[in-house]
């Protein structure tokens, strides 16, 4: 009995042995093309063009040498599709090595590709098991994906990881994929993501900058928001890491700019609806508290706290307001979610309005209230500076 | 053969936490979309429900079976189709939860490994496990693994808090109703209410009279991990896209991402996916083996091992594709049928049935 058991205890764990190691789905790491970022863009001919950034195995850094290398550390693809898995397909034939898209980072969609709407491409991100929802989605702005994809860039080896930096430190606007589509699937919210640009430095040398947010409404891009309008929707999502806010105090004199700036701490938005006579209204309440970096003005910042409190607050007041009515007027596009927010507030009411809530958007009036409290003035009180009289 | 009450804790609690956690949260989640909380508030109270039925039942005859008891409670010919119904339910669930296991495995991890393979690993082991000591090996496997998922679970839960957006959880109730909820509690309950198996596990024990409690706090401990389970899974996945994936948990897990270095946590919920199937299929192949032996009169229960192992592998080939294995056997058969019947309806027969032979004798 008991050598019989100790037999056939062998015979199982030698076959698990065997099948254990799973060698079918075996994937060596020298026959990986590990694709770094990804492009979509619609070619003239209506196909999809695809495009890849590959990490060329000299480029990947190692602990060795992480500076700059003369060698093109990436590899840089494109071709054309009926959909983007047909243009992978293609790219496939002229790779060595298997494409791999468990470590893209980066998904880029152009201009126009954007504008003309996108659906199938969010499908195969989502279908396929190596996609990650952790890359990021950005449209390119003026631009084609492939364009951004080919560009240098300099503070990093691998220009992809430096759009990935860029985006993780969060300095304007980062949409990761599954937010993106969460919102594309959503009645009551309509997606944004970072718009990235290629700018030449004075030197020649070209940059990325990610300094808009790309709106869309449904599946296509309706525009972009920029500068303040920017600030004010990242105000709004409570996103206000470094940011720093900067106003016209005084008019400007002879010694003074008469502008106060101030970086931001907290920033709480709240968004309440209400339904009136079945028509919804948003009434939106922003509290926020900053602290002032600089002080271009005559004044001294111990005195003047509750006026510049007020400068500040109706400054933000104003921009908030003028981007909700740029995304109403403009765009068509609830960018703020102002829809899920009636849907939670009024989940009856809303099951009327959620179908066209689109066209219902823009009529929406929006009241802004604001609020701002400074905390603390710096080191100095007034201006270090000799006042000249 | 004897089990301690701990160990039937465990191997309730362990059938009734893995499959329930990744293949009932979709069809609630369908139906119950933000709600799916309440829903399986609802689903734990049917089946602690029916662990109570269950449980009384066994206290008929506390020495006895479900196969022994079925017949002597309810007479020859009754007795012996209710366990052919019984049976029905286990024939049935092996292969498919060992297609569901593959299925998963596929799915998610190894896309072109061939189907035999895995099954023929998962098949080695459980028969392995199953004829090397009966119900005794599975019940220490279960308390070695018990506590391991229940780690596993907790941790995949909190790294995933920061990928938490509680509105998803609002507004409660008004979207899906009291309709919305019942049906979407039906799903997890029938897979809960694994702890029906009670009634065949319990003549193991060393005081089968003292067994229930075991039962009943193995039915809570899965439910409540469930029940933030799914709470997280909404929270995180979002109630637009959740519905529409196969496995919201294990994208929970595959969203996770902390400080920039830990990402891509899915291997921690294959090891709660495979520890659970494997003492989920143990268990009912050795509840099959044993009551089919005995139902049938043969002496050596083991032998029926090596008649059931290969029947199961051929079986799990039957569904064509994805959905049929997950999604049609969960909502034609087991919610329709196993639920009300097996679970709920012939546990209530038993007992009133031998109440009142109790009563007259």
């Amino acid at each position: 009995m008991t050598l019989s058991r100790i037999l056939y205890g062998c015979l199982t764990l030698i076959a698990c042995l065997g099948l254990l190691t799973g060698c079918w789905d075996r994937k060596e790491m020298d026959d990986l093309a590990l694709v770094m970022a990804s492009g979509l863009d619609l070619a003239d001919d209506n196909q999809i063009e695809a495009t890849l950034q590959i990490a060329l195995p000299t480029g990947i850094p190692s602990s060795l040498q992480s500076g700059g290398k003369a060698t093109k550390p990436v590899l840089v693809i494109s071709a054309k599709g009926k959909d983007g898995l047909d243009a992978l397909g293609k790219l496939q034939q002229q790779l060595s090595r298997r494409i791999n898209l468990g470590h893209r980072g980066i998904v880029v969609v152009g201009e126009k590709y954007a504008r003309h709407g996108f659906d199938q491409i969010l499908d195969t991100l989502m279908r396929s098991p190596e996609s990650r929802y952790n890359s990021y989605m950005l449209t390119a702005y003026g631009t084609t994906a492939k364009k951004i994809l080919n560009a240098s860039y300099q503070m990093e080896i691998i220009p992809a990881i430096g759009i990935n930096k860029l985006q993780y430190e969060d300095f304007s606007l980062s949409v990761k994929m599954d937010k993106f589509v969460d919102a594309l699937a959503s009645f009551g919210k309509s997606p944004v993501s970072g718009a990235i640009r290629i700018i030449k430095q004075s030197s020649g040398e070209q940059t990325f900058i990610i300094d808009k947010a790309a709106v869309y409404q449904r599946n296509k891009l309706v525009g972009f928001l920029s500068g303040t309008d920017l600030k004010a929707y990242r105000l709004m999502t409570g996103n206000i890491d470094g940011m720093r806010l900067t106003t016209q105090m005084e008019p400007p004199q002879n010694q003074y700019h008469g502008t106060i700036t101030i970086h931001l701490m907290k920033a709480k938005p709240k968004i309440r609806t209400r339904i009136k006579n079945g028509k919804p209204e948003v009434s939106v309440s922003f509290k926020a508290a900053g602290r002032i970096i600089s002080n271009d003005t005559s004044l001294d910042m111990s005195k003047v706290i509750p006026l510049v409190e007020k400068k500040f607050s109706e400054d933000i007041k104003k921009e908030i307001a003028s981007t909700i009515s740029h995304t109403q007027k403009k765009f068509k596009s609830d960018i703020f979610s102002f829809g899920n927010q009636i849907h939670i507030e009024h989940p009856y009411a809303w099951k009327t309005i959620k179908d066209h809530w689109i066209e219902l958007y823009p009529k929406v009036p929006v009241q802004v209230k604001t609020e701002f409290r400074i905390e603390r003035v710096g080191r100095t009180q007034a201006p270090a500076h000799q006042q000249k009289k | 053969m004897k089990v301690t009450g701990m160990q039937v804790f465990w191997m309730i609690f362990i059938m009734d936490l893995g499959m329930t956690l990744i293949m009932t949260l979709t069809p609630s989640l369908q139906a119950a979309k933000q709600d799916v909380w309440i829903s399986i508030l609802v689903a734990g109270c049917i089946i602690l429900l029916a662990t109570v039925l269950v449980t009384n039942a066994s206290l008929l005859h506390p020495d006895q079976n479900l196969i022994q008891l079925s017949q002597t409670v309810l007479g020859k010919w009754i007795g012996k189709v209710v366990i052919v119904i019984y049976l029905v339910q286990w024939y049935t669930i092996l292969p498919i939860v060992l297609r569901q296991f593959i299925d998963v495995i596929h799915t998610m991890i190894l896309p072109a490994t061939p189907k035999a393979a895995v099954m023929i690993i998962m098949l080695l082991l459980i028969v392995y496990a199953t004829y090397s000591g009966g119900i005794v090996s599975i019940a220490r496997c279960s308390e070695v693994l018990g506590p391991i998922i229940i780690l596993m679970v907790i941790l995949a839960l909190v790294a995933s808090l920061n990928n938490a957006d509680w509105k998803y959880l609002l507004p409660v109730f008004v979207d899906s109703g009291m309709m919305g909820v019942i049906n979407g509690a039906l799903p997890p309950a029938s897979y809960l209410g694994h702890s029906v198996e009670y009634l065949m596990l319990a003549s193991f024990l060393y005081q089968p009279r003292k067994g229930a409690p075991y039962a009943y706090w193995g039915v809570i401990a899965a439910t409540f991990l469930v029940l933030i389970a799914m709470l997280m899974a909404t929270v995180t996945m979002g109630t637009n896209l959740a519905p529409k994936m196969w496995y919201p948990f294990f994208e929970m897990s595959r969203k996770i991402s902390l400080f920039g270095f830990i990402e891509n946590f899915d291997p921690l919920t294959i090891v709660i996916w495979v520890a659970s199937v494997f003492i989920k299929l143990a268990i009912y192949l050795f509840i099959t083996s044993y009551g089919t032996a005995q139902f049938l009169k043969i002496k050596n229960w083991r032998t029926m091992i090596f008649f059931i192992a290969p029947v199961v592998m051929a079986f799990a080939y039957f569904p064509r594709n994805v959905s049929e294995a997950t999604a049609n056997y969960l909502l034609n058969y087991w919610v329709p049928y196993a639920l009300p019947i097996n679970m709920i309806g012939l546990p209530l027969l038993l007992l009133i049935v031998g109440k009142i032979r109790m009563g007259n004798t």
